[in-house]
Protein backbone atom coordinates (compact mmCIF):
# COMPACT_ATOMS: atom_id res chain seq x y z
CA UNK A 1 0.00 0.00 0.00
CA UNK A 2 2.72 2.28 1.12
CA UNK A 3 4.67 1.48 -2.15
CA UNK A 4 1.66 2.18 -3.92
CA UNK A 5 1.24 5.31 -2.68
CA UNK A 6 4.30 6.33 -2.91
CA UNK A 7 4.62 5.46 -6.62
CA UNK A 8 1.13 7.99 -7.13
CA UNK A 9 3.18 10.72 -6.02
CA UNK A 10 6.03 9.72 -8.11
CA UNK A 11 3.10 9.36 -11.22
CA UNK A 12 1.46 12.95 -9.80
CA UNK A 13 4.78 14.56 -9.56
CA UNK A 14 5.58 14.05 -13.02
CA UNK A 15 2.39 14.90 -14.00
CA UNK A 16 3.00 18.40 -12.40
CA UNK A 17 6.84 18.52 -13.89
CA UNK A 18 4.62 17.69 -17.37
CA UNK A 19 2.13 20.57 -16.83
CA UNK A 20 4.81 23.41 -16.13
CA UNK A 21 5.59 24.63 -19.72
CA UNK A 22 1.97 24.34 -20.31
CA UNK A 23 0.90 27.25 -17.79
CA UNK A 24 1.63 29.54 -20.04
CA UNK A 25 -1.87 28.68 -21.84
CA UNK A 26 -3.67 29.90 -18.91
CA UNK A 27 -1.25 32.87 -18.07
CA UNK A 28 -1.71 35.65 -15.77
CA UNK A 29 -1.51 39.63 -16.94
CA UNK A 30 2.25 41.32 -16.94
CA UNK A 31 1.25 44.75 -17.24
CA UNK A 32 -0.16 46.66 -20.08
CA UNK A 33 0.75 48.41 -23.59
CA UNK A 34 0.57 52.18 -23.62
CA UNK A 35 2.03 53.55 -26.15
CA UNK A 36 2.16 51.45 -30.32
CA UNK A 37 2.81 53.33 -32.81
CA UNK A 38 3.27 52.12 -36.52
CA UNK A 39 3.96 48.56 -37.46
CA UNK A 40 3.43 46.95 -33.84
CA UNK A 41 2.50 43.02 -32.81
CA UNK A 42 2.08 41.37 -29.80
CA UNK A 43 3.17 37.58 -30.71
CA UNK A 44 1.25 35.47 -28.37
CA UNK A 45 1.89 31.39 -28.59
CA UNK A 46 2.63 31.82 -32.36
CA UNK A 47 -0.05 34.38 -32.95
CA UNK A 48 0.43 37.42 -34.52
CA UNK A 49 -1.62 40.41 -32.64
CA UNK A 50 -1.79 44.09 -33.58
CA UNK A 51 -0.50 45.86 -30.35
CA UNK A 52 -2.56 48.77 -29.10
CA UNK A 53 -2.17 50.99 -26.42
CA UNK A 54 -4.17 49.65 -23.12
CA UNK A 55 -4.25 46.07 -23.97
CA UNK A 56 -2.45 43.46 -21.47
CA UNK A 57 0.65 41.43 -21.92
CA UNK A 58 1.34 38.66 -20.09
CA UNK A 59 4.31 36.42 -19.46
CA UNK A 60 5.92 34.95 -22.86
CA UNK A 61 4.81 37.13 -25.02
CA UNK A 62 6.77 38.44 -27.44
CA UNK A 63 6.98 42.31 -28.95
CA UNK A 64 8.13 42.97 -32.23
CA UNK A 65 7.93 45.93 -34.38
CA UNK A 66 8.15 46.98 -38.19
CA UNK A 67 10.24 49.59 -40.03
CA UNK A 68 8.12 52.68 -38.47
CA UNK A 69 6.56 50.65 -35.15
CA UNK A 70 7.42 51.48 -31.46
CA UNK A 71 5.75 49.93 -28.13
CA UNK A 72 5.79 51.24 -24.63
CA UNK A 73 4.91 48.18 -21.39
CA UNK A 74 4.54 49.06 -18.04
CA UNK A 75 4.82 45.67 -16.42
CA UNK A 76 2.59 45.46 -12.84
CA UNK A 77 5.66 46.30 -10.74
CA UNK A 78 5.93 49.12 -12.75
CA UNK A 79 8.69 48.12 -14.68
CA UNK A 80 8.42 49.96 -18.27
CA UNK A 81 9.69 48.68 -21.14
CA UNK A 82 9.75 50.08 -24.77
CA UNK A 83 11.40 49.05 -27.97
CA UNK A 84 12.07 51.12 -31.03
CA UNK A 85 11.45 50.35 -35.16
CA UNK A 86 12.86 46.80 -36.54
CA UNK A 87 12.81 45.76 -32.80
CA UNK A 88 11.79 42.51 -31.00
CA UNK A 89 11.91 41.97 -27.38
CA UNK A 90 10.56 38.55 -25.56
CA UNK A 91 8.64 38.51 -21.63
CA UNK A 92 10.22 35.14 -20.83
CA UNK A 93 9.70 35.36 -17.42
CA UNK A 94 7.47 37.97 -15.27
CA UNK A 95 6.54 36.60 -11.56
CA UNK A 96 5.06 39.25 -8.90
CA UNK A 97 3.98 38.08 -5.86
CA UNK A 98 5.82 39.60 -3.23
CA UNK A 99 3.38 38.51 -0.24
CA UNK A 100 4.55 34.96 -1.56
CA UNK A 101 8.36 36.06 -2.30
CA UNK A 102 7.76 35.18 -5.97
CA UNK A 103 9.27 37.39 -7.98
CA UNK A 104 10.64 37.19 -11.60
CA UNK A 105 11.38 39.37 -14.21
CA UNK A 106 13.23 37.80 -17.23
CA UNK A 107 13.91 39.83 -20.68
CA UNK A 108 15.43 38.81 -23.44
CA UNK A 109 16.46 41.39 -26.44
CA UNK A 110 16.56 40.08 -29.23
CA UNK A 111 17.47 42.73 -32.00
CA UNK A 112 16.73 46.26 -32.26
CA UNK A 113 17.01 48.87 -30.11
CA UNK A 114 15.16 49.09 -26.80
CA UNK A 115 14.78 50.89 -23.44
CA UNK A 116 14.26 49.46 -19.69
CA UNK A 117 13.30 51.03 -16.74
CA UNK A 118 13.16 49.02 -13.24
CA UNK A 119 10.51 48.76 -11.16
CA UNK A 120 9.40 47.19 -7.70
CA UNK A 121 11.29 43.88 -8.85
CA UNK A 122 14.29 45.76 -8.70
CA UNK A 123 14.19 46.66 -5.41
CA UNK A 124 12.26 44.21 -3.68
CA UNK A 125 14.92 40.98 -4.84
CA UNK A 126 17.63 42.96 -7.98
CA UNK A 127 18.87 38.59 -8.06
CA UNK A 128 15.19 38.25 -9.82
CA UNK A 129 15.79 40.16 -12.86
CA UNK A 130 17.82 39.13 -16.03
CA UNK A 131 17.85 40.99 -19.24
CA UNK A 132 19.38 38.76 -21.89
CA UNK A 133 20.98 39.65 -25.49
CA UNK A 134 22.02 37.43 -27.40
CA UNK A 135 25.60 37.79 -26.73
CA UNK A 136 25.35 38.61 -22.64
CA UNK A 137 23.27 38.81 -19.29
CA UNK A 138 22.82 41.98 -17.83
CA UNK A 139 21.87 41.93 -14.09
CA UNK A 140 21.03 45.47 -12.57
CA UNK A 141 20.76 47.13 -9.08
CA UNK A 142 17.85 49.66 -10.10
CA UNK A 143 19.02 50.97 -13.01
CA UNK A 144 17.54 52.68 -16.59
CA UNK A 145 19.59 51.14 -19.34
CA UNK A 146 19.10 51.10 -23.39
CA UNK A 147 20.16 48.07 -25.67
CA UNK A 148 20.46 47.92 -29.25
CA UNK A 149 21.28 44.18 -30.29
CA UNK A 150 22.51 44.06 -33.94
CA UNK A 151 20.20 41.84 -36.00
CA UNK B 1 12.07 8.97 -15.34
CA UNK B 2 13.40 10.21 -18.67
CA UNK B 3 12.06 13.50 -18.02
CA UNK B 4 13.64 13.03 -15.00
CA UNK B 5 16.39 12.64 -16.66
CA UNK B 6 16.36 14.68 -18.97
CA UNK B 7 16.07 17.38 -16.22
CA UNK B 8 19.61 16.44 -14.98
CA UNK B 9 21.22 16.47 -18.39
CA UNK B 10 19.98 20.16 -19.33
CA UNK B 11 22.02 22.31 -18.16
CA UNK B 12 25.08 20.45 -19.80
CA UNK B 13 22.78 20.32 -23.08
CA UNK B 14 22.55 24.18 -22.82
CA UNK B 15 25.92 24.46 -21.46
CA UNK B 16 26.82 22.47 -25.04
CA UNK B 17 24.52 24.47 -26.86
CA UNK B 18 25.87 27.90 -25.76
CA UNK B 19 29.49 26.81 -26.01
CA UNK B 20 28.54 25.67 -30.37
CA UNK B 21 26.75 28.84 -30.86
CA UNK B 22 28.12 31.36 -29.27
CA UNK B 23 31.80 29.84 -28.62
CA UNK B 24 34.93 30.69 -29.83
CA UNK B 25 35.24 29.60 -33.32
CA UNK B 26 37.88 27.62 -34.12
CA UNK B 27 39.74 28.23 -37.27
CA UNK B 28 38.48 24.98 -38.85
CA UNK B 29 35.36 25.64 -37.82
CA UNK B 30 32.43 27.56 -40.24
CA UNK B 31 33.55 31.17 -40.29
CA UNK B 32 30.52 33.80 -40.12
CA UNK B 33 30.27 35.51 -43.68
CA UNK B 34 31.47 39.17 -43.66
CA UNK B 35 28.21 40.89 -43.77
CA UNK B 36 26.72 39.25 -41.13
CA UNK B 37 30.31 39.74 -38.42
CA UNK B 38 27.87 42.16 -36.27
CA UNK B 39 24.97 39.77 -35.85
CA UNK B 40 24.32 39.34 -32.23
CA UNK B 41 26.55 42.19 -30.68
CA UNK B 42 25.13 43.68 -28.31
CA UNK B 43 24.99 47.27 -27.03
CA UNK B 44 24.37 47.89 -23.48
CA UNK B 45 24.30 51.69 -22.00
CA UNK B 46 23.44 52.71 -18.40
CA UNK B 47 21.48 55.53 -18.24
CA UNK B 48 20.42 58.33 -15.33
CA UNK B 49 17.16 57.99 -13.69
CA UNK B 50 14.49 60.35 -14.83
CA UNK B 51 13.76 62.09 -11.11
CA UNK B 52 17.26 61.74 -9.54
CA UNK B 53 19.63 62.14 -12.71
CA UNK B 54 21.48 59.75 -11.12
CA UNK B 55 22.47 56.33 -12.80
CA UNK B 56 22.01 53.04 -11.03
CA UNK B 57 24.73 50.17 -11.53
CA UNK B 58 24.54 47.33 -13.87
CA UNK B 59 26.89 44.53 -15.14
CA UNK B 60 27.22 43.03 -18.47
CA UNK B 61 28.31 39.47 -18.41
CA UNK B 62 28.68 36.54 -20.85
CA UNK B 63 31.01 33.07 -20.84
CA UNK B 64 33.53 34.69 -21.15
CA UNK B 65 33.73 37.77 -18.70
CA UNK B 66 32.00 40.74 -17.64
CA UNK B 67 32.13 44.36 -17.03
CA UNK B 68 30.29 46.86 -14.46
CA UNK B 69 28.31 49.85 -15.75
CA UNK B 70 28.78 52.38 -13.07
CA UNK B 71 27.69 55.88 -13.96
CA UNK B 72 25.78 57.61 -16.47
CA UNK B 73 25.99 56.99 -19.86
CA UNK B 74 28.58 54.26 -19.34
CA UNK B 75 28.69 51.48 -22.17
CA UNK B 76 29.97 48.10 -23.26
CA UNK B 77 29.53 46.63 -27.06
CA UNK B 78 29.28 42.45 -26.28
CA UNK B 79 29.89 39.65 -29.30
CA UNK B 80 29.01 36.01 -28.38
CA UNK B 81 32.31 35.16 -28.35
CA UNK B 82 34.28 36.80 -26.52
CA UNK B 83 34.24 39.08 -23.54
CA UNK B 84 32.09 42.31 -23.30
CA UNK B 85 34.46 45.71 -24.03
CA UNK B 86 35.77 47.51 -21.77
CA UNK B 87 33.61 50.50 -20.69
CA UNK B 88 33.42 53.58 -22.38
CA UNK B 89 31.08 56.68 -21.63
CA UNK B 90 28.91 57.99 -24.44
CA UNK B 91 28.10 61.61 -24.86
CA UNK B 92 24.23 61.93 -24.44
CA UNK B 93 23.91 62.76 -28.28
CA UNK B 94 25.13 59.25 -29.14
CA UNK B 95 22.58 57.92 -26.76
CA UNK B 96 19.96 59.87 -28.72
CA UNK B 97 20.96 59.63 -31.84
CA UNK B 98 21.31 55.54 -31.40
CA UNK B 99 18.21 55.23 -28.84
CA UNK B 100 15.64 57.84 -29.09
CA UNK B 101 12.99 56.18 -31.21
CA UNK B 102 12.91 53.41 -27.90
CA UNK B 103 13.44 56.01 -25.71
CA UNK B 104 10.62 57.97 -26.76
CA UNK B 105 7.90 55.20 -26.25
CA UNK B 106 8.88 54.75 -23.09
CA UNK B 107 5.66 55.77 -20.93
CA UNK B 108 5.46 58.35 -18.59
CA UNK B 109 6.76 57.76 -15.16
CA UNK B 110 4.03 56.59 -12.79
CA UNK B 111 2.79 58.15 -10.37
CA UNK B 112 2.35 57.38 -6.62
CA UNK B 113 0.13 58.22 -3.88
CA UNK B 114 0.32 56.46 -0.57
CA UNK B 115 -2.61 56.17 2.07
CA UNK B 116 -2.69 55.91 5.40
CA UNK B 117 -4.73 53.68 7.89
CA UNK B 118 -6.14 53.98 11.53
CA UNK B 119 -4.68 50.88 13.79
CA UNK B 120 -6.05 47.77 12.54
CA UNK B 121 -8.18 49.55 10.78
CA UNK B 122 -9.61 49.69 6.74
CA UNK B 123 -10.28 53.16 7.77
CA UNK B 124 -8.48 56.04 5.63
CA UNK B 125 -7.00 59.48 8.29
CA UNK B 126 -8.17 62.12 7.33
CA UNK B 127 -5.41 63.34 5.71
CA UNK B 128 -5.19 60.38 3.38
CA UNK B 129 -8.67 60.41 2.74
CA UNK B 130 -8.62 64.18 0.87
CA UNK B 131 -5.90 62.93 -1.19
CA UNK B 132 -8.24 60.54 -3.30
CA UNK B 133 -8.97 63.86 -5.38
CA UNK B 134 -5.58 63.73 -6.86
CA UNK B 135 -5.53 60.21 -7.19
CA UNK B 136 -8.58 60.59 -9.66
CA UNK B 137 -6.97 63.52 -11.19
CA UNK B 138 -4.01 61.86 -12.45
CA UNK B 139 -5.85 59.02 -13.81
CA UNK B 140 -7.34 61.24 -16.16
CA UNK B 141 -4.40 62.95 -17.36
CA UNK B 142 -3.31 59.64 -18.81
CA UNK B 143 -4.23 57.88 -22.14
CA UNK B 144 -4.65 53.82 -21.36
CA UNK B 145 -4.71 54.78 -17.74
CA UNK B 146 -4.91 51.37 -15.39
CA UNK B 147 -4.02 51.86 -11.83
CA UNK B 148 -2.35 49.39 -8.96
CA UNK B 149 -4.05 49.58 -5.46
CA UNK B 150 -1.57 48.14 -3.11
CA UNK B 151 -2.28 47.01 0.78
CA UNK B 152 0.39 46.87 3.52
CA UNK B 153 0.37 46.45 7.37
CA UNK B 154 2.98 46.78 9.91
CA UNK B 155 4.11 43.56 11.83
CA UNK B 156 1.65 43.64 14.08
CA UNK B 157 -0.95 39.66 14.15
CA UNK B 158 0.21 36.33 11.99
CA UNK B 159 1.14 36.87 8.20
CA UNK B 160 -2.07 35.63 6.82
CA UNK B 161 -4.08 37.54 9.08
CA UNK B 162 -2.01 41.04 7.63
CA UNK B 163 -2.03 39.52 3.59
CA UNK B 164 -6.02 39.89 4.70
CA UNK B 165 -5.96 43.04 6.24
CA UNK B 166 -3.94 44.42 3.04
CA UNK B 167 -6.28 43.17 0.85
CA UNK B 168 -9.32 45.03 3.10
CA UNK B 169 -7.62 48.17 2.62
CA UNK B 170 -7.07 48.45 -0.66
CA UNK B 171 -10.66 47.36 -1.44
CA UNK B 172 -11.81 49.70 0.50
CA UNK B 173 -9.66 52.30 -0.91
CA UNK B 174 -11.32 50.79 -4.48
CA UNK B 175 -14.40 51.37 -3.45
CA UNK B 176 -14.06 55.09 -2.54
CA UNK B 177 -12.60 55.54 -6.00
CA UNK B 178 -15.10 53.93 -7.82
CA UNK B 179 -17.61 55.65 -6.10
CA UNK B 180 -16.12 59.68 -6.95
CA UNK B 181 -15.87 58.18 -10.81
CA UNK B 182 -13.22 55.62 -11.22
CA UNK B 183 -13.91 52.83 -14.08
CA UNK B 184 -13.40 49.72 -12.01
CA UNK B 185 -12.23 47.82 -15.05
CA UNK B 186 -8.70 49.29 -15.36
CA UNK B 187 -8.00 49.09 -11.05
CA UNK B 188 -6.30 45.79 -10.09
CA UNK B 189 -6.55 45.24 -5.74
CA UNK B 190 -4.09 43.57 -4.08
CA UNK B 191 -2.34 42.82 -0.97
CA UNK B 192 1.62 42.67 0.02
CA UNK B 193 0.14 41.89 3.50
CA UNK B 194 3.25 42.57 6.33
CA UNK B 195 5.98 41.57 3.11
CA UNK B 196 7.11 44.95 1.84
CA UNK B 197 7.18 47.37 5.06
CA UNK B 198 7.83 51.01 3.87
CA UNK B 199 9.09 51.45 7.36
CA UNK B 200 12.00 48.04 8.28
CA UNK B 201 10.85 47.05 11.81
CA UNK B 202 11.45 43.64 13.73
CA UNK B 203 8.06 41.52 13.81
CA UNK B 204 5.07 42.18 15.79
CA UNK B 205 5.91 45.72 15.79
CA UNK B 206 3.18 48.54 15.82
CA UNK B 207 4.12 51.22 13.19
CA UNK B 208 1.69 53.55 11.49
CA UNK B 209 3.34 54.24 8.39
CA UNK B 210 3.58 50.81 7.39
CA UNK B 211 -0.20 50.62 7.72
CA UNK B 212 -0.84 51.80 4.47
CA UNK B 213 -2.31 51.08 0.76
CA UNK B 214 0.08 52.43 -2.21
CA UNK B 215 -1.56 53.75 -5.36
CA UNK B 216 0.63 53.49 -8.84
CA UNK B 217 -1.29 55.46 -11.72
CA UNK B 218 -0.05 54.58 -14.93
Amino acid sequence: MQAFSRMCIGVLALALAGAAPLSAQNPTAAGRIKVASGSALIVRQGASIPAQAGQVVFESDQLRTGTDGRIGVTLKDDTRLSIGPNSEAHLERFVYAPAEGSLALVVKFVRGVAAYVSGRIAKLAPDAIRLETPSAIVGVRGTSLAVRVEP
Amino acid sequence: MARARLHRLLPAVLGAVWAVACGPKHASGPTRPPELAGAGTSLVVLLPDADTGLAGRANVANPFGSVDLETKYDATSATPNRRPDAVSTLSEADVTRIFGDALSALPPPLQHFTLFFRFESDELTDESRALLQDVLNAVRGRTAPDIAIVGHTDTTGTSSANFQLGLKRSTAVRTLLVAAGLDPSVVEVTSHGEADLLIQTADETAEPRNRRVEISVR
